[in-house]
């Protein structure tokens, strides 16, 4: 009896995490930061669980998207790598310092710098699908000595795109706070790379999604170890995961390569916004700065993340309308 | 693109890929030895699918000794095979950052070589040092 109760808990999750994977690459921000809500608020998971799993499930995912991205050479591993100084580092003292969160019970403070980072990174990702191409912007110092230059075959235009990268020390230090959040909450932090990589060093936005997947797998490795040895992966949760969450990659990465930027994106991100204000929400409960009940919780969630959106929405299809106007 | 650029790219698709199929070999494998044996290195299935953080009979990382790997796989503990196949996972972008440097030794680019060098140097470091001796919590 236990078996068969194990098994269909092991499903159920291996379930959730498909949903996660699915939303997390479509959308460039990992499975990761759906997964943790999921697990904790529908799953009843501890954050130190859900975090760990989630950690192991992004390497995951990242080698098996990015295995395809960089086979399609989108992703710009040079590129990736270097960035990767910054996100190694942020990983260690995000990691290190999640230890020292747990051994005084602030796990609330991670609960609302969760909703906070969904939340925050639902706008770059909206964002996201305004310039499919490239600006066109003059190469600075850091493009020539970085060697920030590549090009990619865009299968929805058709056409080979090439691009200059610029401010690589900017990317850089957007980068460690990625690394150093993706520490802390267990996930790859995609929203971050990508404004990094999109905003900060105008790079296209397919060759910054699959480079993010790609160096999330190296900066999730790091964070893994320290969580390792601090006992904040649990098996089971982690293998079930693992398994969801590639599976739903896979099946998120093929959708993204057919799909334009612009057709995916509402119905995630009203996903995404509920589960950031439930998230927030969370974190002011456990820090008892608030009192709530779940089934409050759920309808102010409900209330806050729909406003949220149809503003966003309204909001974006002007600043749309504008923009054709001129 | 230049050439060095696109082996680079083919080695580390082929090494991503492979080893998410190693991994979730054993993972799966893992969890069928795991139900099938009703449990794993001396755990119980109840014990091992808890999320009780407080309890000390809660399965989690810290409890599996490393060094008892080639045992548990020898002896198909359901345990060690989930083990082994995170432990891939980790290690993969190890490798990935080997073939990096590796590739940019033969392609010349000290600058590439030197920036992919220091990512190892933290990967191994949080790995081999601070994971396994740095313990701020304890």
């Amino acid at each position: 009896m236990t078996e068969v109760m194990t098994l269909l808990k092991f499903i159920e999750i291996v379930a959730g995490g498909i949903i996660a994977g699915i939303i997390g690459s479509v959308t460039g921000l990992g499975g990761g930061s759906v997964l943790v809500p999921i697990l904790t608020l529908f799953y009843g998971v501890p954050i130190i669980f859900a975090t760990g799993a989630s950690l192991i499930s992004t390497i995951a995912t990242s080698a098996g998207s990015a295995g395809t991205y960089t086979k399609k050479k989108i992703a710009n591993v040079k590129i990736g790598v270097g960035l990767e100084v910054a996100t190694t580092l942020g990983a260690i003292v995000g990691s290190l310092t999640v230890t020292v969160v747990y051994k005084y019970s602030l796990e609330w403070v991670l609960y609302l710098l969760f909703g906070i980072v969904i939340l925050t990174s639902i706008v770059p990702t909206i964002n996201r699908g305004k310039y499919e191409g490239t600006k066109v912007v003059k190469p600075d110092f850091t493009s020539r000595i970085f060697q920030l230059q590549g090009k990619y075959y865009d299968q929805n235009q058709k056409k080979s795109v090439e691009y200059i990268g610029i401010r690589w020390w900017l990317g850089e230090i957007i980068m460690f706070f990625a690394g150093m959040l993706s520490g802390l909450l267990g996930i790859g932090s995609g929203a971050l790379k990508v404004l990094g990589m999109d905003w900060a060093m105008n790079l296209p936005m397919k060759v910054t999604t699959t480079t993010s997947n790609f160096m999330i797998g190296i900066t999730a490795a790091t964070s893994s170890s320290i969580y390792w040895y601090n006992g904040f992966i649990q098996f089971y949760l982690a293998a079930a995961t693992a398994i969801g969450v590639l599976i739903g990659a896979i099946i998120g990465s093929k959708i993204l390569l057919k799909i334009s930027n612009k057709d995916v994106r509402w119905v995630f991100f009203a996903i995404l916004s509920y589960l950031g204000v439930e998230m927030a929400l969370e974190g002011l409960r456990k820090g008892t700065f608030i009192n709530l009940s779940g089934l409050d919780r759920f309808y102010i969630a409900i209330a806050i993340s729909a406003v949220l959106i149809i503003s966003l929405y309204v909001i974006f299809r002007i600043g749309e309308r504008n923009g054709q106007r001129q | 693109m230049d050439k060095d650029n696109e082996d680079l790219t083919k080695v580390i698709s082929i090494t991503l890929r492979t080893a998410v199929v190693v991994s979730m070999f054993f993972i799966v494998s893992g969890v069928v030895l795991m139900m099938i044996k009703g449990g794993g290195d001396g755990y119980t299935l109840a014990q091992i699918s808890s999320y009780n953080t407080t309890s000390p009979t809660t399965l989690r990382s810290n409890l599996v000794p490393l060094s008892n790997m080639p045992s548990g796989i020898i002896d198909l503990d359901g345990i060690y095979f989930i083990s082994l196949g995170l432990w891939v996972l980790i290690f993969t972008p190890v490798i990935v950052l080997i073939s990096a440097v590796i590739d940019f030794v033969v392609s010349k680019n000290y600058l590439y070589v030197l920036l992919s060098a220091i990512v190892l140097i933290n990967l191994t470091v949080a790995i081999f040092y601070i994971g396994p001796y740095l313990h701020l919590a304890s």
